[in-house]
């Protein structure tokens, strides 16, 4: 029998998440000893893949990457710990006159397609791309910085403020306006003022709507949409991407660079709260009553459970615990997993093609958007969903049995509150309008399908912790970005607790695969020499 | 060429354009007002239902009168007086019971007591806590908006803003941040449990934007229509014995004093320029008058649009005119009562709002029905009745009443959903539904539709704030980007109405802040 020597470690990471393990990994990069616990089986939180029916893979909540920070892929060298991302080359709406619009790898034939649909809007589509392209650089810097607290008078805050009045100044002015109307404006209204094609604007719009409880017409929608061009920038991935073996692919590679520094990543171990003496967090509680000491404790997990569940509220300042309070998170997406016995056959451009191998989305037209929103106000899953759907088989075989398919389907609205709350057999009825949606495209898929697992947000609040299924760890709202996420003053990845930090995507910059909260994070302890 | 007799041009003889023309005369130029209309006041003229019964065509109150606009016309002079209404909001609920807001902070916390404790509690700190924010977006009104890209000298005088919210306190200050761009929904929702509150709260936060209460921005809208509050009561406007035209003939009449000359009948048709500067105006009579600058209280749009023409405008500035988002959705019923109407559960007169809205549901569903395209079902309304505050609007012991229909579509004029009858029936069984007694006083009515908005006062789609009250078209860039100054691309033609900063239900700040434009280009002051 060996004895166990108690160890104590620099640093504990709660959650397994793609935050958490990149905050380890930073961590232990630079010398700390460093636990991750994560509560599940396996690491990645949200971003996971798992065998859910025999031979079918599924990326089971998230499901695209595009938006992991690059500093983070080459200081991590993900590539050598597995990570390669296949890029989605088109993308295809199906449109219900029997239409599409699609876009292409190839630029002359995306103008071609969209020449098709309006001449103005294949010129527009140039040009829009180039200013989104230049506001997600002018935006950029801003993810890779802690936020500063604007009613400090320190001169750190102070000069960070300064810097950064100073950045959007030196944009121009023309600039600096252009992305004044992305951060305020709602994308319908935004798009419309480039486009008239009633399909690319829905088309465009439906990914300012990904992850919020607002509707294509809502103000701050548009910043939703300029969130997910920053993927685009830096040349690493063209658009959005499919990691192969699923998103719980690139937790593994980066599980695997922490372990490569170092890290230990320990699995089935629940955290049930942070040790705290005095103003100091010690160490954490694991769910069997097991203590683990260490001198400075990392939460990935979102705001509420980080401070209103680990730790005793009543230690923190009430303002602190009132903004979380506040904060919101109203899960409103939901997952249809799909394991087919054949491809899904479009009538709008039938048979196999090269569009099965890119994003496909049913987002017909704005209102069609908006009324699916409307649905959700009242507290119901949409009975007409936005669906974006990926068929990672068709760019990774090892997802399905030969010859069979994994189909992964995002769905919006499913709104965490809904009337009468989620049982199985709303969970089903939210399954089948997503399937009877789909079916009005692709006819066959109801015959084609093997297996169906449906994720309500209340699931995804199951089985990953996030609170009320946010999928972004809190809403991307305007009141809850930069300095507000998740609350002024402690918006720089630290906490009013001594020793105790967070990395979760309920802090800034948050939201999607992107690990700049846990690298942020994991900056602010090894600045405060803490572990 | 001769050289013109006319320093200035101003079109239109609204707030704004008599706030400018009274300014200029004061500083010594020669100033003609033209407006289109038989009387001078524009959307501000007063109108009658029947004779004897007075109404404001489309304000409900003065606004918050700037003082550092009006304070030398010496509006009282001229037979201004402002009453403010006491009680100041009230909504019938349910069951007789009803929610009534005073003057006295005591009496409208007994009001909401009755239907919720903890909202009682809150509603003092959350009164002074919005009046404080509303003071800081007052003093933004009072300046022309700054260019944040603008030269680094531009930004100076914003120093002492910057230090006026700092001195907010930290607290004070983030939450400020974090209200404006929030939706009004969350921000009640935060706040109060009472349905009916939020409600009534809701519905002030959609005046002047076309977006329900879960919008984004809907909380600075709902904060823009409490500057200007008097100290110590947030919520309260202020409005002008005898009507918002009398406030429109004072400032005519202080303007005349000044010298200004105002012509009646004289609709401008276009804007002349000469050299690429605006050089006067062309008259739908055929006339021509040759001014040094032009002042323009039309919206944007028309203004340069249709006004001015495109001509000699950069295509990039007309794209952006035309983004302008003139949303409307507002209409008007006024009508002529032969007695007050009892509203049920509510004992006093309410010379103040009495508001249609019984949860943040229904403000959002109105909403919705209007963003597809037709007429809410269940209407949000705020009804007014002046004559119970001030009896010079109507003969002895009747009344008039006004009520603001909102998220009416723009639609064509009488068509199904859109007609003035349709609408106005609906409005009046909606009231009698809480004032059985209403149908029966009325002895008559008058309907204003977005479009006779349009089509009698020149604002695009009817909306009387020309231009939304979004978070995307207030301060640098209101009314659009890099041309919020009051100065257009055009040399000698500027711009003076709400359509400007700092926008809808703030009186004379932009007229003031368009006639300074001006001095400064003419060379100040003679």
């Amino acid at each position: 029998m060996t004895v166990q020597i108690p160890r104590t470690w620099d640093a504990i990471v709660i959650g397994g998440g793609h935050n958490g393990l990149v905050c380890a990994a930073y961590l232990a990069r630079a010398g700390r000893k460093v636990l991750v616990l994560e509560r599940r089986p396996l690491v990645g939180g949200a971003a996971v893949t798992e065998e859910v029916f025999p031979g079918f893979r599924f990326t089971v909540f998230s499901y695209v990457v595009s938006l992991l920070r690059p500093e983070i892929i080459r200081d991590l060298d993900l590539p050598a710990h597995g990570l390669n991302v296949v890029p989605l080359e088109s993308t295809f709406n199906p449109l219900p006159d029997g239409d599409y619009l699609a876009t292409w790898a190839d630029p002359e034939e995306t103008r071609r397609e969209l020449y098709r649909h309006s001449p103005r809007d294949a010129d527009a589509y140039v040009e829009f791309g180039r200013l989104m392209q230049r506001m997600a650089m002018a935006v950029k810097p801003i993810l890779g910085i802690s936020p500063p607290d604007p009613g400090s008078w320190r001169p750190k805050d102070l000069l960070a403020m300064g810097r950064l009045g100073k950045h959007f100044r030196d944009l121009g002015e023309k600039e600096l306006h252009a992305l004044v109307k992305l951060m305020t404006m709602s994308s319908a209204d935004y798009l419309s003022e480039w486009f008239e094609s009633e399909a690319l604007k829905a088309a465009k719009s439906a990914s300012g709507i990904i992850g919020t409880f607002l509707g294509p017409r809502s103000p701050g929608t548009a910043y939703v949409l300029l969130h997910h061009y920053m993927g685009e920038i830096d040349g690493v991935f063209r658009a959005w991407g499919f990691a192969r073996g699923g998103t719980g692919a690139v937790s593994e590679s980066i599980a695997s660079a922490a372990r490569s520094f170092g890290a230990e990543v320990r699995t089935d171990a629940a955290v049930e709260r942070v040790l705290v003496e005095g103003d100091r967090a010690v160490g954490v509680v694991l769910g069997d009553g097991k203590e683990l000491r260490a001198k400075t404790v990392v939460s990935g997990l979102d705001p509420r459970r980080t401070f209103l569940e680990l730790v005793e509220p009543a230690s923190l300042p009430e303002e602190l615990v009132s903004a979380v309070e506040r904060f919101r998170f109203r899960g409103s997406s939901g997952k249809v997993n799909l394991a087919l016995s054949e491809l899904p056959n479009f009538t709008a451009l039938p048979g196999m093609g090269p569009h099965l191998k890119g994003a496909i989305a049913i987002a017909p037209s704005v209102d069609y958007l908006e009324r699916a929103y409307d649905d959700a106000k009242r507290g119901e899953f949409s009975r007409r969903p936005f669906l974006d759907m990926v068929i990672p088989s068709m760019l990774d075989p090892t997802m399905a049995p030969p010859g069979k398919h994994v189909m992964s389907i995002f769905v919006q609205y499913a709104p965490y509150h809904r009337n009468g709350g989620w049982d199985d057999a709303s969970r089903e009825a939210f399954g089948d309008a997503v399937v009877d949606t789909l079916a009005e495209y692709a006819p066959n898929i109801r015959s084609a399908i093997l297996h169906r697992q449906v994720i309500t947000p209340a699931d995804i609040e199951a089985v990953t912790g996030l609170s009320e299924g946010n999928i972004f760890g809190g809403e991307l709202a305007l009141s809850q970005l930069f300095f507000l996420r998740p609350s002024p003053a402690w918006s720089d990845h630290r906490t009013p607790l001594r020793g105790y930090y967070q990395c979760g995507s309920g802090t800034h910059p948050g939201g999607g695969i992107m690990g700049a909260s846990g690298r942020l994070a994991a900056n602010a302890v090894i600045a405060d020499g803490t572990a | 060429m001769s050289v013109p007799r006319l320093d200035a041009i101003v079109i239109g003889s609204g707030l704004e354009e008599l706030v400018a023309a009274a300014r200029l005369a004061g500083a010594g130029r020669r100033v003609v007002v033209l407006e289109p209309r038989d009387s001078v006041g524009g959307a501000a003229a007063g109108e009658q239902i029947l004779p004897g019964f007075r109404m404001d065509p489309v304000y409900a109150d003065a606004g918050f009168l700037d003082p550092r606009a009006l304070g030398d016309l010496e509006l009282d002079r001229h037979g201004v007086s402002l009453l403010t209404p006491d009680p100041f909001l009230a909504a019938p609920a349910d069951r007789g019971d009803s929610l009534v807001l005073w003057r006295d902070l005591a009496r409208s916390r007994a009001s909401i007591a009755r239907r919720s404790a903890g909202d009682a509690d809150h509603w003092p700190g959350f009164a002074a806590r919005m009046e404080t924010f509303a003071r800081v977006l007052e003093e933004l009104a009072g300046r022309p908006p700054v260019r944040p890209g603008g030269p680094l000298l531009d930004l100076a005088p914003f120093l002492g803003l910057g230090r006026r919210i700092r001195g907010l306190g930290r607290e004070r200050m983030t939450e400020l941040f974090r209200v404006l761009p929030l939706p009004a929904h969350d921000l009640l929702e935060d706040e109060f449990r009472d349905p009916l509150l939020k409600g009534v709260l809701a519905a002030m936060s959609v005046r002047g934007v076309f977006q329900g209460p879960r919008s984004p921005g809907t909380a600075l809208a709902f904060l823009h229509h409490h500057v200007g509050s008097p100290g110590g009561v947030f919520g309260i406007r202020t409005v002008v014995r005898g009507g918002v035209a009398r406030l429109a003939d004072a400032l005519a009449t202080a303007a005349r004093a000044r010298g200004v000359e105002i012509r009646l009948g004289a609709s401008v048709e276009r804007i002349a320029c000469t050299n690429g500067r605006a050089a006067g105006v062309a008259l739908a009579s055929g006339e021509e008058i040759v001014s040094r600058v032009v002042v323009s209280g039309a919206d944007p749009r028309r203004t340069l649009l249709d006004l001015a023409g495109t001509e000699a405008l950069d295509p990039d500035f007309v794209h952006a005119v035309r983004q302008i988002r003139f949303r409307g959705g507002f209409a008007r019923i006024h009508l002529a009562l032969s007695e007050a109407p009892r509203f049920e559960g509510i004992s006093e007169a309410v010379p103040g709002v009495i508001a249609i809205a019984s949860d943040l549901e229904h403000v959002e569903r109105a909403y919705d029905d209007a963003k597809h395209g037709r007429a809410s079902e269940l209407p949000v309304l705020e009804a007014r009745i002046p004559s119970l505050a001030d009896a010079s609007l109507a003969p002895e012991g009747r009344h008039v009443m006004s009520v603001d229909v909102r998220f009416v579509p723009v639609g064509d004029r009488g068509q199904g959903d859109y007609a003035p009858d349709a609408l106005a029936d609906r409005v009046v069984e909606l009231l009698a539904e809480r004032a059985p007694t209403l149908p029966g006083t009325i002895l008559e009515r008058k309907v204003l539709m977005p479009a006779d908005m349009e089509e009698r006062y020149g604002w695009t789609n009817g909306d009387p704030y020309q231009g939304e009250l979004a978070l995307d078209q207030l301060l640098f860039m209101r009314p659009v980007p890099g041309w919020a100054g009051y100065r257009t691309p055009i040399p000698g033609l500027y711009l003076c109405g709400t359509g400007t900063h700092p926008a809808g239900a703030i009186t004379g700040a932009s007229g003031r802040h368009a006639a300074n434009a001006v001095l400064e280009d003419l060379g100040g002051a003679r």
